[in-house]
């Protein structure tokens, strides 16, 4: 029987790969645009694409920050993509200061334009990147990356990155010119991964079985 | 560091993946979905979809090619070719793309760069340059897929459309483009040089040689290809796996 | 060169008697994009022209095996092997005589001479793309006519029948039989025979070659050199004697001197299915050819009839005497060639088939000695009124292809 799995729809954001991925998984995807239909979901996927501050904007405008919120406190997975992740937190200086859904504390920053040794680079990081641990775990525990090895490759498109409060919520990095930007971050049920899984091949399939089999 | 990406650039006419030499003379090859899936299969790391009929019809006919294409192929899609308006990026966004490309309406009209970059990001944004040497060493921007000429300098060009907007360029010599005679070192290093975004290197590929000098000499981020693996001269995995034991930097499977 | 007003005032009368044939009701094909009004094509009770027609027996009713056969017991007959040449292939230096050449000295061991009709103007790429395929590995004539002559002709053909460019046409086919008959060498290979390829008289489609009585009708295209060298004499463009001494290469050699020299005259496109497109790729992998980097005007081709500066005035007074053009025949061939839709050729015409060309016209007027007020008064007097009206003072074709009241049900190709 297939899973269902539904999509808060704020009203931004390409939701169509998305979709095609999860039917590729063999999951049902439904689209919620009601504060009933996020409450009553199994599982909760919230994606984005864009910048921040009009993602929150379309959230309040359509009721989905409240309903997001909520679904929180009833222990079921949520997973944010790529923007979603980020605003999983609790803000974000894209284009100014705008406050996330401070589901996972911390902030979310520009990502610098000189890497590690002080060399400009290009912004946004855009491509594949490794994605591993951070230095205190040798090996992810969390069942989300369940059978992906250290230093897969993952595809990013970001011009800002996460850092959580606390680092038990960082679950993997990917390095930028010597730089660690936050991959995936966790909080209890609550997810989030910084790459689009539906743009990462087999890698990213695979982490999207895994959140269906939580 | 991020991966050097290897494209797949498919150019599509209606239904049909054709290829072309020098933009012109374009040949079908069969149809863009299969081929997508088989690029996929071998290690794409993304896939560039093409309009080449686009300004002709005044628009870009390619939204069924991709939302069938995004069934089976999980790599980043990039669609270029007709795109005028802000409501043209978003139609094909919603059909899947990740990306466009803009090339002829961005040269008469370079406020849409930064129209599309501010509504959907500058990271869906792709600068698309088609470059033709001069005679003074320089490089012109052509557009209208090779036809029509711009006036523009293609080095000014790709530093402004990037200051106004686009995340990325997708830089293509119209003098290389379906020789296999290798990239234009030269562009690509200059447009490199010249910008701090990623610039993919398009036209001239016949070779792993040629792949290297893009990476090493023109410091291209990622590699388009089309005719070589249009017409199975290599196979796209082949192309990956002997860049990996060249030490390229190059995502295997 | 005097600006002969007296010509104006003679008022000279077209001669181009092509004109007078064309059926006044303009018709499209329903398969590809040309319409009636091309000289000597027919439609058929489908609607679809006899250039479709005979491109659909291209596709399935031509033993293409059998073709080659003929063509290889024709080349073995002719072979040489001593070291002498023992072929012709007239051209350019373009896709098609390159890819003639190239086919009939590396596939069929031939020895070929090439042989050049200087175009009126060599444009920069014209001129390379000629060396190139000289340097690829090809002995060839390039003539060059009595430069002063030739201009008066030109200005002379212009105004008698609006194409300056016409003479390029006598010498074109007829200095290639001059240089066989003096040179023994009894075959002459054109590329393609235009008529079935573009649609026109379609007696010759399944010859070999063109016979030599048909050469006046349509290589003259309907005017005769010695009316317009007589008019040049009447006028004071040149003498009597000017006219006998320079003019031999633009006569073909007479029918008895052909016949007893056994020369025969073949198209490459009898033999072997003819693809334009497919030139360009073969010549460019194997002559050097390079197509234009800015595409032709009146047209979205780039690799087609790139090296005569005049030629562009040849295909726009096309379109002002039949409201059709290069774009139309380059796009309807492609149609047929299964590379493009009529939908993308209708498109295509629409865009590109009025466009003047601009980039030559004051080297053009320099050239044949004109003014640019003369010019429109001579293509303006092309204008027939089944094909053009005048609208707001702007003068507007009544039929296109791409109009919504000339529309046809399009006949798929399979």
């Amino acid at each position: 029987m297939s899973q269902t799995i539904t999509i808060a729809d704020y009203g931004v954001g390409n939701l169509y790969s998305v979709r095609s991925a999860l039917e590729h998984c063999s999951a049902t995807p439904v689209m919620a645009t009601t504060y009933d239909e996020v409450l009553a979901a199994d599982r909760l996927l919230l994606p984005g694409v864009g910048a921040f501050g009009d993602s929150m904007k379309g959230m309040h405008r359509t009721g989905m920050f409240d309903a997001v919120r909520d679904f929180a406190t009833k222990e079921r997975p949520l997973l944010g993509i790529c923007l979603g992740m980020q605003m999983l937190l609790s803000d974000s200086e894209e284009f100014g200061l705008n406050d996330g859904l401070n589901l996972i504390p911390g902030h979310v920053k520009m990502i610098p334009d000189a890497g590690s040794d002080g060399r400009s680079h290009r912004v946004p990081h855009v491509g594949w990147a490794p994605i591993f641990s951070p230095p205190s775990i040798t090996e992810w525990s969390t069942s989300l990356l369940k059978g992906i090895p250290q230093n897969t490759a993952f595809y990013f498109v970001h011009s800002l990155y996460s850092v959580t409060a606390d680092p038990s919520h960082l679950i993997a990095n990917c390095d930028y010119d010597g730089q660690a930007l936050g991959a995936v971050v966790q909080n209890g049920p609550i997810f989030g991964c910084q790459f689009h899984p539906e743009k990462s091949a087999q890698a990213g399939l695979t982490m999207i079985k895994n959140f269906l089999d939580l | 560091m991020a991966f050097l990406r290897v494209v797949a650039r498919l150019d599509v006419k209606g239904s049909n993946l054709i290829k072309g030499v020098h933009l012109e003379g374009l040949r079908v090859i069969g149809d863009p979905n299969e081929h997508a899936k088989k690029y996929y299969a071998e290690g794409a790391d993304e896939i560039i979809y093409m309009d080449t009929v686009a300004s002709l019809y005044g628009r870009n006919n390619l939204t069924d090619v991709v939302r069938r294409t995004v069934h089976d192929v999980f790599v980043p899609i990039t669609v270029g070719g007709g795109i005028r308006s802000v409501d043209d990026a978003q139609e094909i966004l919603r059909s899947g793309a990740d990306k466009v490309a803009i090339n002829t309406a961005a040269t008469s009209n370079p406020e849409l760069l930064t129209q599309v970059a501010q509504r959907f990001g500058a990271q869906c944004l792709v600068l698309s340059i088609e470059a033709k040497q001069q005679n003074d060493g320089t490089w012109e921007a052509y557009c209208d897929n090779g036809r029509e000429r711009t006036g523009l300098d293609v080095i000014e060009w790709a530093k402004r459309g990037t200051e106004i907007g686009a995340g990325e360029i997708l830089l293509t010599s119209i003098d290389r483009e379906g020789t296999r005679k290798g990239f234009d070192l030269k562009l690509l290093k200059a447009v490199s040089d010249a910008v701090t975004v990623p610039v993919i290197a398009s036209g001239g590929m016949g070779s792993m040689k040629h792949f290297a000098e893009a990476v090493h000499v023109g410091r291209a981020d990622a590699i388009a290809m089309a005719d070589i693996i249009h017409y199975e001269r290599m196979q796209l995995s082949e192309i990956k796996n002997t860049a990996a034991k060249m030490n390229l930097n190059v995502r295997t499977l | 060169m005097t600006n002969n007003t007296n010509v104006w005032a003679a008022g000279l009368k077209p001669l181009d008697k092509q004109i007078l044939d064309i059926p006044k009701d303009v018709k499209f094909c329903r398969k590809c994009v040309v319409s009636n009004q091309r000289p000597r094509i027919k439609f058929d009770e489908e609607g679809v022209c006899s250039a479709c027609r005979f491109a659909e027996r291209k596709r399935n009713g031509i033993d293409w095996g059998m073709r080659e056969s003929e063509l290889e017991q024709l080349l073995d007959k002719h072979r040489r092997n001593d070291g002498s040449w023992d072929i012709i292939v007239p051209g350019s230096g373009g896709k098609d005589s390159a890819y003639v050449a190239h086919q009939l000295r590396d596939r069929w061991g031939m020895n070929p001479l090439t042989v050049t009709w200087s175009p009126f103007v060599y444009t920069d790429i014209g001129r390379k793309n000629f060396h190139s395929f000289i340097d690829s590995g090809f002995n060839n004539m390039l003539a060059t006519p009595n430069g002063d002559m030739h201009r008066k002709l030109s200005k002379l053909s212009f105004l008698g029948v609006g194409d300056a460019w016409q003479p390029f046409t006598y010498g074109q086919v007829s200095f290639a039989f001059h240089i066989a008959l003096k040179f023994g060498i009894k075959l002459v290979f054109f590329g393609e025979n235009g008529e079935a390829e573009y649609g026109g008289d379609t007696k010759n489609n399944d010859l070999p070659g063109m016979p030599l009585e048909d050469w006046r009708m349509l290589y003259f295209k309907g005017a005769n050199l010695d009316e317009l060298l007589q008019r040049g004499v009447e006028h004071d463009f040149f003498t009597e004697r000017d006219v006998k001494n320079n003019f031999q290469f633009y006569y073909p050699p007479s029918h008895e001197e052909m016949r007893k020299s056994g020369c025969e005259m073949h198209w490459y496109s009898y033999y072997q299915k003819w693809i334009p497109q497919e030139n360009y790729y073969y010549c460019r992998e194997h002559t050097g050819f390079e197509a234009n980097s800015e595409r032709s005007e009146g047209t979205y081709s780039k690799y087609a009839s790139l090296d005569d500066k005049m030629d562009g005035f040849h295909f726009y007074l096309a379109y002002i005497k039949f409201g059709i053009s290069r774009c139309t025949s380059d796009a309807a061939h492609e149609v047929r060639d299964g590379h493009i839709t009529r939908d993308e050729a209708i498109a295509l015409v629409k865009r590109y088939e009025a466009e003047f060309p601009q980039k030559n016209y004051q080297e053009f007027l320099e050239y044949t000695d004109i003014t640019d007020e003369q010019f429109w008064q001579v293509i303006d007097s092309w204008r027939q009124p089944h094909i053009w009206e005048k609208r707001d003072s702007e003068w507007c074709l009544k039929h296109a292809v791409y109009y919504p009241e000339d529309a046809v049900e399009t006949i798929e190709w399979d």
